[in-house]
């Protein structure tokens, strides 16, 4: 629904000047001559005295008391305009942060690195909160939520590409572009196999529960407690049969199976999704109408047909949310699988929080937050869509 | 034909059905009716195999129906349930169509019949073709719910409570239009209900249940007359049966055919029931009407006398 346009705008006007606040007396970004010395924080004003750079950053100064300002009117002309100005500030704030990396540049510190500041994080999450909520309150969709972040993540891709090679994460990722890859390659996989192998495995086992009831107590209590047990302590329990299983079956040792690696980071992840999948799936199955599916096998369908035609594609949403929620735990569990050698993104974590190195974690975590937010984004969207008589 | 030999069935340790005979001939519409839980739509989703009896047998046109295969006999009975059970996920049109499709009929049939069946019903295809259920009112979901039984062309229809949800004008405007599509399709129809006025404004025969077992049958003039038990005569409303007997007659069957007489200052139409002319004479406080047909032009009077039915001179 929504909401009527009318009176300040108290949760845009809070937010914004929040980020006002942090943007003119927090650090925005710092600068360290190499990895190892800690850096020198400045604010927004102090980075440089260059004519055009302080010109830049009082305009978005200016833009921000602006959105302030169209909060406090907050009729639907001015809502919309807020809009556009929070869209283009998002899209200027990688643009600046370009311009004052070329302010800070020094000729004879090549290894110079620039990272971001609280201020910087404050003010981007703030500004991605005050989309949603304008959003939200002008009734948009959420596909033309996504389109609204394209020019901001067009600008980051062009300032990243061009001019940002200061920044400290850059340079962190060109030291280990392939390793990188490698990384992102692995995790995704391992999520990937995990989720699909566990909905198989909850489709058959959720089918079984229904044809046999008897199943369904004992069934979820086993996941229930697989569930309970801490992600590092059951891949120290899968170490010592895998890593037994590996040394005496001859072909699965050849694959790779052992008490370390991908094998117990799989299986691992496996257990912590089925709860969820298993859930939503029983769930999803058992919250159909019964007067639709009353009059589907009154009207002559077979078992198969009721299934088929009426439970599942009813279920579908709330299956699809099961996804949804197993995807994005998996994609974090992963992360800890990398301490038992499995590989993904979380080897950034792990190595960077060894060589107190914090960009390089944000290397690993950057990316893992990303994946969960587009799985989020993907799934809530499907599922949405699948609702009866949904559109997008 | 519909026929029950000594049918029973138990749920756990309750008898739900306890040993009926009935017969239903082709073409009549049958009302089982009961309070909740005396067996009637137990006895119903038996006809269908919803629900599988325990003893007796349940012929269908001379066959016992589990000679048949289940899936294949419900197609062929058209089902109408309280809640409509129309799939959410699918338009009108679709749902009106699911059983011809289960049948495989070719495509261009299926539309055609959807079409006719969506004109039968009053629902303007244009309107409601696309639409899906959570769209429509509650009259016009069940006019589908019944659109969608009628789609096969079966020659039974089982109706378990279809207008109990509805509000009170909605629910009279659809029993009209039942007796008139009964009159026109000559199906065979077993109608479930709780509701006393209901039964009696369907019912060619009415079958009346209590605790599981058939307390009394026949026509609703016979059961009004000359109810066998004195809970079948509280079912019937007690002392107000005399109203519920008059709305069964129409005026035009006591009515005196136009002798030369001045008209009377009120009118009633010759199809309207007897209760009505009662109630317009209570109203006005005159003891005679004017009887009109469907045009307006006097077609002959009613007196209080004759519409009590006393036949003295």
């Amino acid at each position: 629904m929504v909401k009527p346009l009318q009176g300040p705008n108290w949760v845009l006007l809070s937010l914004i000047l929040l980020g006002v606040v942090a943007w003119l007396w927090l650090p925005v970004i710092s600068l360290a001559p190499n990895r190892i010395v800690p850096g020198t924080p400045y604010t927004a004003f102090a980075v440089s005295e260059g004519g055009l750079f302080l010109a830049l950053t009082s305009m978005l100064t200016m833009l921000m008391l602006g959105v302030a300002w169209l909060a406090w009117r907050a009729t639907r002309k001015e809502t919309w305009l807020a809009l556009g100005t929070v869209v283009v500030l998002l899209a200027l704030l990688p643009l600046w942060l370009a311009a004052a990396a070329a302010e800070l540049a020094e000729p004879d510190l090549p290894q110079a690195r620039i990272t971001l500041g609280a201020a910087f994080w404050l003010l981007w999450f703030v500004l991605l909160l005050a989309l949603i909520e304008l959003r939200t309150r002008l009734g948009l969709s959420r596909p033309m939520g996504w389109l609204l972040l394209l020019p901001m993540m067009a600008c980051w891709g062009l300032a990243l590409w061009l001019w940002l090679e200061p920044l400290a994460l850059l340079r962190e990722y060109q030291a280990r572009s392939e390793q990188f890859a490698d990384a992102l390659i692995i995790h995704l996989a391992l999520v990937g196999a995990a989720v699909a192998a566990s909905l198989i495995l909850a489709i058959v086992g959720v089918l079984a529960m229904r044809r046999c009831s008897g199943l369904q107590r004992p069934g979820f209590a086993v996941l229930n407690f697989l569930q309970t047990i801490p992600s590092l302590a059951l891949f120290g329990l899968l170490l010592a049969p895998l890593a037994w299983l590996g040394s005496q079956v001859a072909w699965l040792g050849a694959l790779g199976v052992s008490g370390i690696g991908w094998a117990p980071a799989f299986l691992a992840l496996l257990g912590y999704s089925l709860l969820p999948m298993v859930r939503n799936l029983h769930v999803a199955l058992g919250a159909v109408d019964p007067a639709v599916i009353e009059a589907a096998r009154g009207m002559g369908m077979s078992r198969r047909q009721v299934l088929l035609q009426a439970r599942l594609p009813l279920a579908l949403p709330v299956v699809v949310e099961g996804l949804r929620i197993t995807t994005i735990q998996a994609i974090g569990l992963t992360a800890v699988a990398a301490l038992i050698g499995a590989g993904g993104l979380g080897t950034f974590i792990f190595q960077g929080l060894g060589q107190a190195a914090m960009d390089m974690v944000l290397l690993g975590a950057l990316p893992i937050i990303v994946l969960a937010l587009v799985t989020d984004a993907l799934f809530g969207t499907l599922s949405e869509w699948l609702r009866p008589g949904g559109e997008l | 034909m519909i026929e029950l030999f000594g049918v029973s069935k138990h749920f756990a340790n309750e008898t739900a059905v306890d040993g009926i005979s009935l017969q239903i001939k082709r073409g009549e519409l049958c009302v089982l009716v009961g309070t909740s839980g005396c067996g009637k739509s137990t006895t119903l989703r038996m006809i269908n195999r919803l629900i599988e009896h325990d003893a007796g047998e349940i012929h269908l046109d001379g066959q016992p129906v589990r000679s048949f295969n289940e899936v294949a006999l419900r197609r062929r009975i058209g089902y109408v349930i309280q809640s409509t059970g129309l799939f959410p996920h699918w338009t009108v049109a679709r749902n009106i169509g699911l059983v011809p499709r289960l049948l495989k009929w070719p495509k261009a049939q299926i539309s055609e019949r959807v079409e006719a069946l969506m004109q039968l019903l009053g629902l303007p295809l244009a309107e409601f073709a696309d639409k899906y259920p959570h769209q429509l009112s509650g009259g016009q979901a069940q006019r589908v719910g019944v659109a969608r039984a009628l789609a096969a062309d079966p020659d039974i229809l089982l109706m378990d409570e279809p207008f109990a949800a509805l509000d009170p004008l909605t629910r009279q405007g659809l029993q009209r239009e039942m007796i008139e599509l009964h009159a026109r399709l000559n199906k065979t129809i077993v109608f479930v209900t709780h509701d006393m006025d209901e039964a009696l404004t369907l019912a060619d025969r009415l079958v009346v249940m209590d605790q599981g077992r058939i307390v009394q049958q026949g026509t609703p003039v016979e059961l009004l007359r000359e109810p066998a038990t004195p809970f079948v005569e509280s079912l019937l409303g007690g002392l107000d049966r005399g109203l519920k007997e008059a709305a069964l007659i129409q005026v035009k069957e006591r009515m005196l055919p136009f002798g030369p007489r001045l008209l009377a200052s009120e009118r009633i139409a010759e199809t309207a029931p007897l209760s009505q002319a009662l109630s317009v004479m209570l109203w006005h406080q005159v003891e005679r009407l004017t009887v009109v047909d469907a045009e307006d032009i006097p077609v002959g009077e009613l007196s209080l006398r004759r519409l009590l039915g006393v036949t003295a001179a």
